[in-house]
């Protein structure tokens, strides 16, 4: 036997004896771990309508709630604010007449997610029914999704929240980036998101929460038959955010 | 000449104890530590007893003293990525062991680990 001969019968030796153990792990179980195939989520396509003639200008209760649920880190501090859901004013102006309107701005949860595809480590990514998470145990505050993002819907936690508003939910550490997940907990058990609940406690109901897959619920009804328009659309995004009244 | 006559005699079995001696020290001294750490084990609790909210953990207590990183770990991943929210949870465990300080902290302290749960995880 010759020098290469050895090389490439103890090469695929030790090749075909680890991949076989792994293959008998993994098949007999003993490597715990779940896969996309057996998830709950799958089928689903939760979207979001936020009717603008029925958002009311000075109301922020959805602001409130969503800071509220999720411990948002909010200092009053411009420099280190999180804001997952956020009310800006648009200003459109056509010859001499201006309009001003108040619109909510919050993640898209689009559909092709760029703040998932340069994820480096994955901890982004879009769950089988269509809502864009970040997983913080994996993030690494590398900062790529807030440039990725082109509707600066990201923010890095620069400071730690101190105090503890909803003890139920987790707060983040400093040094994630974060964004709105569309209250993936409270979807799971079956519930709506905290910003929905609050905007039809308090407000109109302007913001509604479907499944999009499902032709019978009011979001897909509404995107079906009413003009809707998304937030630029141009980029193939896909955002599953839709406005009525934009 | 007297130093050829002690290189040619053969050591003495009392020369021959020193270095094994020597050698069995440290090995002795962990057997009769082991020994007596044993006798102390049954007078002293070392962590607290859960107040039990349920009469059982979710695993058998073997397991979880040894692979409950493991099913954290697991369990961590269904609720993040894959949407499965069951009956295990950090909080779940929080209702019977009921402080840190004096359950997750104990055993952490004494190996020198960290676990990073707390920083986001509300745990009393």
């Amino acid at each position: 036997m010759d020098r290469r001969d050895f090389f490439k019968i103890a090469g695929g030796t030790i090749l075909a004896g680890t991949s076989g153990v792994y293959a008998i792990r993994r098949l007999t179980g003993s490597i715990p771990g779940s896969t996309v195939a057996d998830s709950p989520l799958t089928g689903k396509k939760w979207g979001m309508v936020i009717d603008l003639s029925k958002c009311v200008e000075d109301c922020t209760a959805c602001l409130d709630a969503c800071r509220y649920e999720n411990n948002v880190a909010f200092h009053q501090d411009e420099r280190w604010d999180v804001h997952w859901i956020r009310k800006i004013r648009l200003e459109s102006k056509i010859g001499t007449t201006s309009t001003e309107k108040s619109v909510i701005l919050l993640c898209n949860h689009c559909e092709k997610p760029p703040c998932a595809q340069v994820c480096p480590v994955q901890a982004t990514y879009k769950r089988e029914d269509g809502i864009v998470v970040v997983d913080h145990h994996r993030c690494i505050g590398c900062r790529y999704c807030m440039i990725a993002c082109p509707y600066n819907a990201r923010y890095f936690n620069f400071k730690d929240k101190e105090d503890w508003s909803n003890t139920d939910r987790p707060k983040r550490s400093h040094g994630v980036a974060e964004a709105c997940n569309l209250c993936a907990h409270r979807i799971d058990l079956g519930e709506l998101p905290a910003c929905v609940e609050a905007c039809s406690n308090v407000g109109e109901g302007a913001i509604m929460v479907g499944d999009m897959n499902d032709s019978g619920s009011e979001v897909a009804k509404i995107i079906m038959a009413e003009a809707v328009k998304r937030l630029k659309e141009d980029l193939g995004t896909e955002p599953k955010v839709y406005y009525l009244g934009l | 000449m007297r130093s050829k006559d002690i290189l040619n005699n053969k050591p003495s079995a009392a020369v021959a104890a020193i270095p094994i001696t020597i050698i069995l020290l440290p090995v002795l001294y962990s057997i009769f530590t082991f020994a007596f750490a044993q006798e102390k084990k049954g007078t002293e609790q070392f962590l607290e007893m859960p107040d039990a909210v349920y009469t059982k953990c979710v695993r058998d207590t073997e397991y979880m003293r040894h692979n409950h990183w493991v099913l954290l770990r697991v369990v961590r991943e269904d609720v993040v990525r894959y949407g499965k929210r069951g009956e295990i949870s950090l909080k779940r465990c929080g209702e019977c062991h009921t402080s840190r300080e004096k359950f997750c902290k104990k055993c952490h302290d004494a190996v020198s680990m960290k676990p990073d749960c707390y920083g986001c995880h509300y745990y009393p």
